[in-house]
Formats: structure tokens, sequence, C-alpha cells
């Protein structure tokens, strides 16, 4: 008799279930792992599209272009197949599926860090320059030469990723700091240790799993992670200058490491949302973060450009991306061009960037249209204290580029899973740490 | 007698405890799915009962909300039914050939049956997934159903339960003119049923859970199953453990009812290997 | 006439074990051969193979990261192994016991972690583990006034999760491989120590232990090839293959970081061969040891 009890609970379980799945619309891209077709106001005849991302928002912007080439193109309607992946999985597939030639997407996101992978040998990609080329004087350059290889522009890109800082006004003020008197690294730390001593929090992050403040680091001594041939150069001055810096600060308390290991993850929204961390240097679309993880943070978050070593150096360096790209397997490949280049790279389309996902739009002209920047409805002008084109205007010219190599891949996963790991968590010698690092990766690369 | 009580109540409660400390990992995902995802991210996962946090919009969210969870389980149902059904009802055809017959290169064949057990699945991953991608079965079920369904385990469980069978239902069927097939269909498998009952356990409780391998053959996420797309909830750049921690209760809850009504099948099925050390 | 041979008793075992041929040469020892085959190719999925010899081993040798896996598979399954046998089976002895109130319940809820899928436990585990000051461990470390630990940074406190989760899964199955082994042990054993005034531990070290070997070298051999075999968990708790430091990575995770993260399958395949190497000799070894071979000779 209880068995059957225990049946019939079973039985009635699946179908709640069963009603809760009829639920289910697909009018927009949801939680990861799911595919969803946006139809984006398409007739019968369209050609369905299938685009891969690892960030669900992305899916959303494709929506908002969606609907216009819909409009604007009624003989070439197209359908979009969204399916949304983790990060690392993604590209895992996506590799698997351009090499074989079999179940890859027409369009895919892939991130800067992976996207050397794609590059080997020859690219299963197709070449954009021709789509590309009617917006290439309004474009910055740096950002379509990273998704480059032999002077074929294979990726489409979604943001300039300009770095900059995002300061927790409420935790400077109670500390008696004034963010607008940051200039170089030395006055961040003073000011860090101000913070530390009256308030017990941390005025910034000492990243063990994510390069965004070596690069910028970097990038204002005039250095990269590799040299002109694209050969490692992990071991360099530059790059023991830049850790000492860090390192120093962390020693005094001014910077420590994070849950997660860096701002851009899950853990850290909630330290920072917490309060518990005042500073973080990051590309742009941080704000993005701020705005959908860290509600509490909201009107307390003043951006400002980065410090420097020394007065007069670059204050900026692009960080992170996306290229979008078309397979060489896609079903209607010229079609598949258009829409990118229209969804991506249109004046709209920046607006749209910019609107929906608060990134840095790669066309520099929007960002002097003071009405779509300072557009009092717009979320992030609402959540930040001041206007981020404010902050973007001012560094413009010294936005730096890292460039992206073949060994790029390499190098981030030995310094992003053991050597800054082994500085900030263990505290090893920073030559030794780096020259290990350097024989490590090359020893990958052979 | 007095010091038999004292020894019962110590052991009572050693065993309370280490019971609680098992147990503590569920009650703490009870609890997190009743709050929002984001408390989860912030303080981890915690015993911290606190009603003013909590709610059941994990739950409203779950049932009603706009994602993939219900077509995950669904897939985890319909692939965890047919691979079960498939793999019971080969394995016994092939634990009925070994226990039923003399034929030549048995001895060798079982062996190799016993040889599948001595090697670490995860060995063949890689010849496995570029042979799937050969012959063409990339993102289906097929390529997650195929290699397991002469279930090398299953197999030894059947043809030891097979050998207490009596000879004579056999030869019986024989007098009777039925064919060799029509033996094992028709008076065979219905005086298996009661082994089947542990075994469809064994075999529904790892389909159901099954990651690795499926995860390395199915791209489509219109195919995902359960751990699949809880698994693609583990990313930084969507608000999502709203969904994954209530998504991971609930899918412990059916095991969990299967487990509390079949309890000794479940015993059965696991322990099946072991009996004959 | 092919109705008549198939249905000929002569021919009819072979059709009942046919799929089980066509699963093992097609499924197994086709995929085994290839595995060997490709660990002396440069293979890369979508590209013709190029023989390479043994390059794929050279260069395995001097591999650092790869002694890493190796070293953490291997003290991996030590740590499991020193933990889930003696005690898993001093429970079973416990639990069986005529002193045992709620001999069910316990058996039960001992078990019940089993049934978790390894993705929601390692999950719940991560989090658990969490270096946050109001995870669970570390909450419970400030009670006893203990500073937060980053527990999945750590060499050794990361070894700590990755046992605790397994001990938490697999206590409760080896204690009933005990359990089913215990009652294979005649009564009549224990009477006679009883009438010749054997204490409770002499019976346990004289009759119990010695009669349990089977079920010790079961389970001791499927816990050094989980042990060994060990990814999953790994992959859960680190939230992907990428640990610091590579405090997490076991060898079936390098085997797929080289295999599909960097489509080096020959790579690959020579870490899976390596593996299975390892497993042989240590289970072979142990095998004879305890005399498993002896008794078929």
């Amino acid at each position: 008799m209880k068995r059957k009890w225990f049946i019939t609970l079973l039985a009635l379980m699946m179908t709640t279930a069963l009603w809760g799945c009829s639920g289910k619309s697909s009018s927009s891209a949801g939680a990861g792992g799911e595919t969803s077709v946006l139809e984006g106001g398409a007739g019968e005849n369209a050609t369905e599209l299938s685009y891969w991302t690892f960030v669900e928002l992305h899916g959303q912007h494709f929506e908002k272009m969606l609907q216009k080439w819909n409009q604007a193109n009624p003989d070439r309607q197209i359908k979009l197949n969204v399916t949304v992946m983790p990060y690392d999985d993604m590209h895992n597939k996506l590799s698997i599926a351009v090499q074989t030639g079999v179940g890859a997407p027409d369009i895919s996101d892939i991130e800067l860090g992976k996207f050397p992978d794609f590059l080997k040998d020859t690219p299963q990609l197709v070449p954009l320059n021709d789509v590309i080329d009617p917006y290439r004087d309004t474009i910055v350059k740096s950002r379509i030469d990273i998704y480059s290889k032999d002077g074929q522009n294979y990726g489409i890109p979604t943001h300039v990723g300009a770095s900059v800082a995002f300061y927790n006004t409420e935790i400077l003020e109670e500390a008696g700091v004034d963010y607008k008197s940051i200039v170089t690294w030395e006055d961040f730390k003073q000011a860090g240790i101000k913070v530390y001593e009256k308030t017990g929090k941390y005025m910034g992050t000492a990243d063990t799993s994510a390069t965004w403040q070596l690069s910028q680091l970097l990038a204002q001594q005039g250095t990269d992670f590799t040299d002109d041939q694209g050969n490692p150069q992990i071991n360099s001055e530059a790059m023991v200058k830049a850790l000492t810096i860090l390192k120093d600060l962390q020693d005094n308390n001014v910077i420590a490491t994070i849950a997660g290991g860096q701002p851009d993850t899950e853990e850290a929204y909630g330290e920072f949302n917490a309060g518990n961390y005042a500073t973080a240097f990051m590309p742009l679309w941080q704000m993005s973060r701020y705005t959908n993880y860290m509600p509490e943070l909201s009107g307390k978050i003043a951006l400002a450009p980065i410090p420097v070593i020394e007065k007069g150096m670059p204050r900026s360096v692009g960080g992170g991306g996306t290229g979008t790209v078309v397979t060489k397997t896609a079903k209607d490949i010229q079609l598949a061009k258009d829409f990118l280049a229209f969804a991506k790279l249109s004046e709209d389309a920046n607006i749209e960037i910019w609107n929906t996902l608060g990134f840095d739009p790669v066309n520099m002209d929007i960002w002097s249209k003071k009405e779509v920047t300072h557009n009092p409805e717009n979320a992030f002008v609402k959540y930040f204290q001041n206007n981020p084109f404010d902050v973007l205007n001012d560094i413009k010219d010294e936005i730096r580029m890292i460039k992206s190599t073949s060994a790029s891949p390499t190098i981030n996963n030995v310094l992003c899973t053991v050597t800054l790991n082994e500085i900030f968590e263990d505290g090893k010698d920073i030559k030794q740490a780096l020259d290990d690092a350097q024989a490590q990766i090359l020893q990958d690369l052979k | 007698m007095k010091k038999d009580t004292a020894i019962k109540v110590s052991l009572f409660l050693l065993f309370s405890i280490l019971c609680l400390l098992i147990l503590i990992p569920f009650y703490a995902v009870t609890i997190a799915s009743f709050k929002p995802g984001e408390d989860l991210v912030r303080y981890g996962l915690n015993l911290r009962f606190d009603l003013n946090v909590m709610s059941f919009d994990n739950f409203i969210y779950l049932f009603t909300g706009e994602h993939a969870y219900f077509s995950w389980f669904f897939n985890s149902l319909f692939l965890t039914v047919v691979q079960v059904a498939l793999t019971l009802f080969v394995s016994a055809t092939v634990a009925y050939g070994f226990s039923a017959y003399e034929f030549k290169g048995k001895n060798f064949l079982f062996i190799c049956v016993l040889l599948i057990m001595m090697v670490p699945f995860e060995i063949l991953l890689l010849p496995l997934y570029t042979l799937t991608y050969n012959i063409g079965l990339m993102n289906s079920y097929s390529a997650i159903i195929l290699p397991g369904i002469a279930g090398a385990a299953t197999i030894f469980f059947f043809r030891q339960y097979l050998s207490g069978i009596p000879k004579e239902i056999i030869a019986a069927g024989r007098v009777d003119g039925a064919s060799e097939y029509g033996i094992y269909m028709r008076l065979i498998l219905p005086v298996m049923k009661p082994s089947f009952a542990a075994m469809a356990i064994l075999n529904g409780m790892n389909s159901w859970n099954n990651f690795l391998w499926p995860f390395m053959v199915l791209s489509d996420a219109n195919k995902y199953t359960l751990p699949i797309g809880l698994k693609t909830l583990l990313t930084p750049y969507g608000n999502n453990y709203d969904l994954l921690i209530v998504g991971s209760f609930f899918s412990i809850l059916p095991i969990f009812i299967l487990f509390v009504a079949f309890q000794k099948y479940f015993i059965d099925g696991m322990t099946a290997g072991a009996v004959k050390g | 006439m092919i109705k008549r041979f198939l249905y000929s008793q002569k021919v009819a075992p072979y059709v009942f074990v046919l799929p089980f041929i066509l699963v093992f040469v097609i499924f197994w020892a086709y995929p085994l051969a290839s595995s060997f085959s490709m660990s002396f190719q440069k293979l890369t999925l979508g590209q013709e193979p190029q023989w390479v010899g043994m390059d794929n081993y050279a260069k395995l040798m001097g591999d650092g990261i790869f002694l890493k896996a190796v070293i953490n598979s291997a003290v991996y399954m030590v740590l499991t192994l020193i933990i889930l046998i003696p005690f898993p089976m001093l429970f079973a002895v416990l639990i069986n016991s005529k002193f045992m109130w709620g001999r069910e319940f316990f058996k039960s809820s001992f078990f019940f972690p089993a049934l978790t899928s390894v993705v929601v436990a390692g999950t719940i585990f991560r989090l658990m583990f969490g270096e946050m000051e109001g995870s669970l461990i570390n909450s419970v470390l400030g009670y006893f006034g203990i500073d937060p630990v980053k527990f999945l940074k750590g060499q050794v406190t990361g070894y700590i999760a990755l046992v605790a989760l397994a001990t938490w899964r697999w206590t409760g199955v080896n204690m009933l491989y005990f359990l089913s082994g215990l009652k294979s042990i005649p009564d009549e054993y224990y009477e006679a120590a009883s009438i010749d005034g054997a204490t409770r531990f002499q019976k346990f070290t004289q009759i119990t232990m010695p009669l349990l070997k089977p079920t010790t070298i079961y389970v001791l051999t499927i816990s050094i090839y989980a042990g060994l075999a060990m990814f999953i968990e790994s992959m859960m708790l680190w939230n992907g293959n990428n640990s610091p430091k590579n405090i997490g990575l076991t060898i079936v995770g390098y085997l797929y970081r080289q295999g599909i993260e960097k489509n080096n399958l020959g790579y690959a395949a020579a870490v899976g061969i390596v593996l299975l190497a390892i497993t042989m000799i240590i289970n072979l070894t142990q095998l004879t040891f305890s005399g498993m071979f002896k008794k078929e000779d």
C-alpha cells in the first residue's frame, strides 16, 4: 500500500513538471544552455541562422537588431536560433565543430582570449573584409586587428573595452579620500592606506585569475606580454615592475585577493556589492555587471581614468572583447555576413550596443553624440555618478592595445592559474615566478 | 544488561551524529532553495535559517519562469527510460545466452565481460569520441545509449540470477515445441522479473546522473540532460543561481522518492557486484 | 533456410550474445586499440594523422603539469583508500551488531548521498567550501575562532575538499558492500569463539577481518580505479578544468584538457595509456599480493 502511495506522488510530480514545461515561451534568450528562436517579426520565408554565444545579453542585442533588419530587408528576412553556453564549453564545442565541419553554427561569438586558437593553420572562418569596408573609417582599427590574420578580418568587434577605474565613493568618503585627486599609483597607494586605516576595507583587488591590471600596467610602460614577433616575454622588466607595484600595494593592505580571483566573477560581485572592496580597474563593460549584479551600489560608483606610474603615461588599454564570426559551413554566408555587419557595425547597432549592453561602441562617432551618451533615461547613465562618456572622451587618445597572438591563450592560462596565485597567495619571489612562467609557456608552446 | 543499554545508547548517538553530518549538505541545499541566488553568491552555502530572506520565489520561478529546466528534466527522463529499457533487455538476453548454453568461445567471451569492468571508461573517451564523430552519431542520444547497451555489471548480475533458475523450464519448453527464442521470451523473461527491479534502479540511477560522456557528445542545447543543463548555469554571465539551487534540489527529489519506495532494490542493485567479491 | 539456421540450438546462443560481441568489439576493443595507435600519432580532429613514434611519450616524461596531475590523482586515491575502507568496514560491523537501534534507517541515510549526481554534489561542496566568511565550513570554523580559509586555493585544503566530497558520497556505498560481506559469515563462528572466551576485539580481528577479505579486495580494486580516474568531482569543485596552480588537476582532467580543450588527441591518448598502465600495475600488484590469483591456479 505504502509503495502505491509513493508512485502516485511521483506521477503527480511528473505531471506538475509537465505543466511547468508547457508554460514556457520562446520569445527571448533565457538562462544558460537554452536554445531559443528569435523571430524578429520575420515572415514564413525567412532563413534560419544559428548563433552561439556565452553571454546571454548578446542575444538580447541581436534580438533588437534582428527586428530592424527584417523590417529593412523584407526579401532577406532572418530567424535567429540563439544558443547560450558556458564560456569554456562553448569554445571547446565550437573549436571541434569548425575543425570537423560538423555541427558548427552559422554565426558565433568568440572571446578574444580564445580567438587565436581559431586562427591557427587555415582558419575555418569566413573573411569579413568586404562587409567591414564601408564602416572601416569610423571604427577603432585596433579592435578589428585583434581578430585578424594576414590582412583578413575574421571577427567583428563588440566594443572598445577601454579600461577605467570604478570607485565606490561611499567608502572613499568615509575615509576622507577624493578619487579625483588620484593620478598616480603612489596617490592610489596613499589613498588606500587611509581607506584601510579608517574603514578596514580594501581599496582594490589583487587579481589572481585575470590579467586586466597587468595589461593596464604594461600598456602604461608601452609594452606587452609578447614581443614584436608575438613571442612571449613574461619575465620582462616591465612585467617585474608591474607586479612589484601591485605586490607593494598588497603588502600595504591597499589591495587584497578577492573570492573568485578577479572582479568579473560571481563571488566578486557579491564582495563588491557588500562594499568590501572600493575599487575595480576594469574595461568599461564591467558597467553592465554593476547594473545587473550589484544593485545595492547604484548611485555610489564613480568612473575615472586609471592611475599611472608616472604622469603623462597613457591611461587606458582595450580589454577583453568578443569577435563575432561567420563559419565556413554557414548556410547562407553572404546573408550572415551582411546581417552581422548591420547588427554590430552600423550606427544604429553601435547606439544599441551602448543602450542595451552598456559597452563603449567601436564606432567612436557615437562617443560625441550627446543625445545618445547623455540620455537621462539610459540605465547606465542613471546608475553611475558621473557620465561614462565624460571619462571615455577624456582618455580617448590614450587607449592602447595588448596584442593577441597565438601564444596568448597559453600565456593567459599560465598566468591566471599558476603565476599570479604564486605571487599574491603564496608570496613567491616575483622574478622567480615570472622566470618559471616563461619556461612553462615555452614548454607548452613547443 | 545495564552495560548493553549503555552500548546501545552510545552506538545510537554515534550514528546519529554521523547521520547528521551526512544530511547537512541536503539540509543546506533545501534551505538555499528558498533563498535568492544572490544571497548564496555573497555568503556561500550555509545553514542560516532566516525567514526574512526566504521565500517561494525560486519555486515559482522554477515552475513558471522562462528557462529550459523542464526540457532538460524531460530529456533526462526520456533518456533514462529508454536507456534502462534497452540495456535491461539486451543485457538479460546476453546473460541468458551465457547461462543457458554451452558453446564454443563462451569462456573467452565471459572473460571479455569481466575485462570491460576492469578498464576505466575514461580511457576510452577520446577514441569513442572520434568514433562517434566518424560514424555520424555526434549530438544524438544513440551515441549515449549504444556503448552501454550490454552493460558488463548488468550481464554479470543477470547471469548470476539465471544460474538459480532450474534448467527444467528450458527443457520443458523444448518438449512443448517452442523455439529457442520463444522459450526465452515466454518462459524465462517472466521468471526474471524480480531481478529487473534492482538492475533497473542501478542503471536508472547511473543514467539519470550520467554526465561526462553525454556532455561531450551533445552540442545541441535542446538535447541537454539535467546534469548538463545544471552545469550550464554555472557561468558568471547570467543570474542563474536562483534556478541552479532549486533545480538541483528538484533533481534529487524524484530519486529520493524512488529510493524511499524501493529501498531494498537500490541496495540489492548497488551491492550486486560485490556479493561474489 | 535462414530461419532454420538461426533457430537451431547451435546458433541460438551466438544470437543471444551477439549484442555483447558487437558492443565489445565496436565500443571497447576497437577504441582501446585505437587509443594505443593514437598515442603514437600527432592527431587533430578534422586533419590527417601523422605518425610520430614515441614523441608523445617522450614529451609526457618532461611535462611538469602532467606529473602534477599524476601526483594529484595518486594522493587523492591514497587518501580515499585510507578513509573509505577502514571506516565503512567499522560502521558496517557496528551497524550489524545486535546493539544497533534503527539499523535500516541509518543504512539508508548513509547511502543516500550516492544518489545525487556529481554535478549537483560537486556544486554543493564548492559552495560549502567557499572562501567567504559566511560559507558553511568557514562559518563553522569561525564558531571555533578560526579565520576563514581559502579552501579551494591551497593544495592541502583543496585535497580536503575533494576527499570530503568523496567521503560524503561513498561511505554509505562501501558500508553496504561490507554489510553484504558480513552476511555471508556464518554465526556459528562467532558462537564458537564466544565459547572459547574470545573478546569482541579478538572476534573482529580473528574472524570478521579475515572473512571480509574478498569484499575488502573488491572495494580496494574499484576504489583504486575510481580514485585514479577521478575528474568530474574536480571539475565541479573548481567550476572548470582550471584550478589555481593546478591543485585540482587529475590525470583524466589532463587528458580532457589536451584532447578536448586543446585538440591534441594523440598526446591525450598517450595520457590515457599511461593511466591505463598505472591502474593495471597497481591493481595487478595488489591482487597478486592479496593472493587473489593463487586460488585460481
